[in-house]
């Protein structure tokens, strides 16, 4: 119903009153239902469908900038050179840095640029894959993980495919993240609080940050280690081989 | 800021709503915005107030927000209830681990358009 003259919306007429107004309205409501994140949704099913082809599992690298993303990546790659094969996409507002540190260590990877976008979407890792494949051995890998950009924030609302989604937490930024960025946490599988060779120096306890985060989410999956000592390392090593030992058996 | 690139798909499909039905003018736009979907409400608005001015198809549109429960499920009981701010605790059995679902979708629900 129309306000101001009490016509049914959908259909068209002219008030002709008395008064000196005259109008026309042809207004119409439509109802339509459909997700915003629709276009980007349906990408991130076509992306994580063409990982499944490929026998790939796929991992999405949430944090603030500085929590450790690229040098967990670096220690990483150097754990698992020989069993598992790697490749990275690499997110960042600008520059190719990380993508040379992650270049450094002999795996295949494609730096993204987002020109000032906060977060990466499934478009950006549509093409981005496709450029990796074209990279010395960028078409044979068993785990793509995609380093988004730095922010806890934004990134959390773009599925990109991923199977699984880690965050991460270092030690310095103080263990009140989950509940201030509940959605991070809340979508994802894994958390990770990074930096512990730093504990001696900050107040994070990390049972306290432990249980907010399991709070938020009880089905996740929670680690703490540094990459810096190798502490810890040893829990998400064994995560990544059993992920990529069960996407073999699907595979088979 | 993400929601800047949120309005953005939001007006994208409000040009083609408009295209599709062959009208020039959108009045009003109905957006459901789920209390994990990760958006702040008030900084969607802030980008469609600005982005909306960019053309003269939303120009002068009225953006409401609404703001739809999601479910929360006691891993104990079962029990599942609806909120917009997540419970302490199961409402049957005080625990406190409750596994959140639906609430995170950003859902443009009605268009007014002339
Ligand atoms: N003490 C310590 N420093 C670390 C650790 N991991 C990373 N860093 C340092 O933290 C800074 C940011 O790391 P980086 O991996 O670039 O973070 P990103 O922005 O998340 O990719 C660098 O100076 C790293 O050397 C760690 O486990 N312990
Ligand atoms: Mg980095
Ligand atoms: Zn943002
Ligand atoms: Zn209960």
């Amino acid at each position: 119903m129309c306000d101001s003259c009490g016509c049914d919306l959908t259909h068209t007429h002219t008030h002709d009153h008395d008064h000196d107004h005259k109008h026309t309205h042809n207004s119409q409501v439509i109802e339509v239902h459909k997700n915003l994140l629709a276009a980007n949704d349906a990408l991130a099913a076509g992306n994580r469908a063409h990982f499944d082809a490929k026998g790939i599992v796929a991992i999405n690298l949430i944090s603030s900038p500085g929590s450790g993303k690229t040098t967990l990546l670096e220690k990483t790659i150097e754990r698992l050179k020989g069993s598992i094969r790697i490749g990275v996409i690499e997110g960042d507002i600008e520059t190719d840095r990380d993508a040379q540190r992650i270049r450094a260590k002999g795996v295949p990877v494609i730096q993204l640029t987002t020109g000032g976008a906060c977060h990466l979407d499934a478009g950006q890792i549509h093409k981005g894959f496709h450029l990796l494949e074209h990279e010395p051995g960028g078409d044979q890998l068993d785990i793509l993980f995609i380093e988004n950009v730095g922010n806890l924030v934004c990134p959390a609302t773009f599925d990109l495919g991923e199977h699984q989604r880690v965050v991460l937490v270092s030690v310095p930024e103080g263990p009140d993240k989950p509940s201030k960025y509940p959605k991070a946490f809340i979508s994802s599988q894994v958390f990770v609080i990074s930096k512990t060779d730093l504990l001696p120096y900050f107040d994070f306890p990390v049972a306290e940050a432990k249980a907010d985060a399991l709070h938020l989410n009880p089905r996740l999956q929670v680690m703490d280690l540094s990459s810096t000592t190798g502490e810890g390392f040893d829990a998400w090593i064994e995560y990544l081989t059993s992920l990529h030992s069960k996407n073999q058996q699907t595979a088979a | 800021m993400h929601e800047m690139s949120l309005v953005q798909g939001l007006i994208d499909q409000l040009v083609s709503l408009a295209a599709e039905h062959d009208k020039n003018k959108i009045l009003t736009v109905t957006v459901d915005i789920g209390p994990l979907s990760g958006v702040a409400i008030d900084s969607f608005q802030f980008a469609f107030d600005i982005l909306s001015k960019e053309n003269s198809l939303t120009n002068g549109a009225s953006l409401t927000i609404i703001n739809s429960p999601a479910t929360y499920r006691c891993v104990q009981c079962g029990y599942e209830e609806s909120a917009s701010v997540r419970p302490d605790q199961c409402l049957k059995c005080k625990e406190s681990l409750l596994i959140p679902e639906g609430g995170d979708a950003i859902t443009l629900n009605q268009v007014e358009l002339e």
